[in-house]
């Protein structure tokens, strides 16, 4: 965010001296935002690597007392985090190539000057942000379709986001005139000028907005707990939903009858099932967040 | 450019000439509209479910037309009105405790002067954002189940460990803060951008005239955010009978379900887990569908009205 912290340093120029209570309530404000945003993850990834006793001991762990992977061990017991593994590593391998090229194809389209048919082509696209029919009839379309319980219902059901595409078409739109004019006037077509000046120009927007499909794909759960029923196909979020209420469910069995807890450490395995899950996202993170430029959002909001 | 002269005829050969001009570029769309044909516009006819009875057997094409039977039944279910309002009362909450709480976020981090820092923050406070409402909820119920860490620290303090996920009282408060905890940040970056747009010399000539800074705040960088976040607001009303499905649908339990229960998991519970009437589910889902547009439209004219910036032209 660079960009957003210019103009501060301009405006302030001058009273750069004074500190007011403006900067510590701001300051204030954005430090506490962001320790309860971080200190829980620090907390669940710290028990994942607790001991049962180390845990009853110090709940609030921020660092574990001593380190131990019993619970991975655990967790890796069965194959259910492999298979939700294999399973979003599958959407997002097959998914991500179909919504760039659905999405590119369509903002390089919509973004060119004015052509017969241009508005009508708009205004179908946008109109989808307001106004859908549901999951019902997708549903019916996909049984229709007979896609159910397959890993394909759920790639072309989301194949296409409308607020991507308006973000790679905003990007392409505001590429400099000239470039593509004089590529014309040397008697460029369009797939030239695509291929040769309007992709290499967006690097940043296509990796920002293939990463934006890539967190998607790997966080699907919804359309997947409709349309796919065997467990060898579970996404990994409904791996790991699963393993949440099981385990909860367990837990009040286990105190219920009041069965000792034999090795098994229930919180530690839960929280294992969520760091293995958002890996990846962290992962990806540092990447997608370097793109955030400031046009990206801006152009967004108003098409 | 020379219209005035042109004949009909002429026109219509000039509109065949434009289209085959452009061919390539109808190639290009080609694909991305046909995915919006069948995966988007296909569903949208099948709103038409409302005014039939569902026969798995016949398909959407072939079920008989009932009239307006699906949406009397729907009328006259008990559920109903109790959903709507909870769905209105929820979402009016959203728009007091949600939807400002970027704006103020965005306003507090410009105010931040140290890029490092706040890059630093910046970048902790979009990360939940990426996160599904799945893992969320997960990390959200460890911190504050009974005896998770959270109850610890206030038992150790000497208070009662509180049932934070657990009590139908709290829930709301729950849901709003949850939502903000998940994407605030990400949401204040669309005001960031904005204000990073404001003109410099206002601030200047501002400072110069002696203007504090709670005054350059409130005089300068708010009024010029406003088009944002009327843009924002429009939007959001949108959104007023549905949204929260993903976050309601994993945060809530038994303990909270008479007061969770929102228009997008009362129709997703009688689509998915009673025995389904798919005449009824749509009924309401198209209820929805066109009250979410309805208000849309009325606050994209009401904003235009009071001189704002409006969503549409």
């Amino acid at each position: 965010m660079a960009a957003a912290s210019k103009p501060s340093r301009l405006s302030y120029r001058l009273s750069r001296a004074r500190v007011s209570y403006v900067d510590v309530i701001a300051v204030a404000f954005a430090a506490l935002l962001t320790l309860a945003i971080l200190v829980p993850f620090i907390n669940v990834i710290a028990v994942s690597f607790a001991s049962q006793t180390a845990y009853y001991n110090n709940r609030f762990m921020l660092f574990p007392p001593e380190f131990t992977l019993s619970n991975y061990k655990e967790l890796f017991k069965d194959n259910r985090i492999l298979t939700g593994y294999r399973t979003s590593g599958t959407l997002a391998l097959l998914g991500v190539p179909l919504n760039m090229f659905l999405t590119v194809s369509l903002a390089y389209g919509t973004s060119r000057p004015a052509y017969p048919g241009k508005k009508l082509i708009m205004f179908i696209v946008l109109f989808t942000m307001f106004f859908s029919g549901g999951i019902i009839p997708l549903y019916l379309l996909i049984k229709g379709m007979r896609l159910t319980d397959t890993l394909a219902s759920v790639i072309l059901c989301t194949g296409l986001g409308t607020f991507n595409m308006i973000l790679v078409r905003n990007y392409f739109y505001a590429l400099p005139d000239s470039l593509m004019e004089s590529a014309k006037l040397d008697g460029a077509g369009e797939w030239r000028i695509l291929l040769r000046i309007a992709l290499p120009l967006s690097l940043p927007i296509l990796a920002t907005v293939s990463l934006f499909y890539l967190v998607d794909r790997w966080n699907e759960w919804y359309l997947a707990m409709i349309f796919i029923r065997s467990t060898k196909k579970t996404t990994l979020q409904l791996v790991l939903r699963s393993i949440m209420l099981v385990n909860q469910m367990t837990n009040a069995i286990q105190s219920a009858t009041a069965i000792d807890q034999l090795q098994r450490f229930d919180i530690g395995v839960r929280m294992g099932a969520i760091v293995v899950t958002i890996l990846p996202v962290m992962c990806v993170f540092p990447f997608l967040q370097k793109h955030f430029a400031k046009g990206v959002m801006v152009g967004a909001i108003k098409t | 450019m020379t219209g005035s002269r042109r004949s009909p005829r002429g026109g219509l050969a000039r509109l065949s000439r434009d289209i085959w001009k452009s061919r390539v570029i109808y190639m290009l769309v080609l694909p991305g509209l046909l995915w919006y044909a069948l995966f988007v516009y296909a569903p949208m006819g099948g709103l038409t479910l409302a005014f039939k009875a569902y026969r798995a057997n016949k398909g959407i094409m072939g079920s008989p037309w009932v009239g307006l039977a699906n949406f009397q039944n729907v009328f006259r279910d008990p559920t109903f009105p109790k959903v709507i309002a909870r769905t209105l009362w929820i979402n009016l909450g959203r728009l007091c405790f949600e939807f400002p709480m970027p704006v103020l976020l965005a306003l507090m981090l410009n105010e931040i002067r140290m890029p490092r820092c706040k890059k630093v923050m910046q970048t902790v406070m979009t990360f939940p954002n990426f996160l599904s409402w799945v893992v969320v909820s997960s990390v959200l119920t460890a911190l504050l189940s009974m005896q998770g860490p959270l109850n610890s620290v206030i038992e150790r303090l000497g208070g009662k460990a509180v049932p934070f996920l657990g009590n139908a009282k709290i829930f709301l408060p729950m849901l709003y803060v949850s939502s903000n905890w998940k994407s605030m940040g990400w949401s204040s970056i669309i005001y960031l951008a904005a204000i990073a747009g404001v003109d410099q010399e206002q601030y200047e000539a501002a400072e110069i005239d002696g203007a504090s800074r709670m005054q350059r705040i409130t005089r300068i960088t708010l009024p010029n955010i406003l088009p944002t976040v009327s843009v924002m607001l429009i939007l959001a009303m949108g959104g007023i009978m549905s949204g929260g499905f993903d976050q309601i649908f994993n945060l809530s339990n038994a303990a909270t379900k008479d007061v969770s229960e929102v228009l997008d998991i009362y129709i997703y519970r009688i689509t998915f887990q009673s025995p389904p009437d798919f005449g009824f589910s749509m009924a309401i889902s198209l209820f929805r569908s066109a009250v979410n547009l309805a208000l849309l439209l009325i606050a994209d004219r009401g904003a235009k009205m009071m001189g704002g910036s409006g969503l549409i032209g």
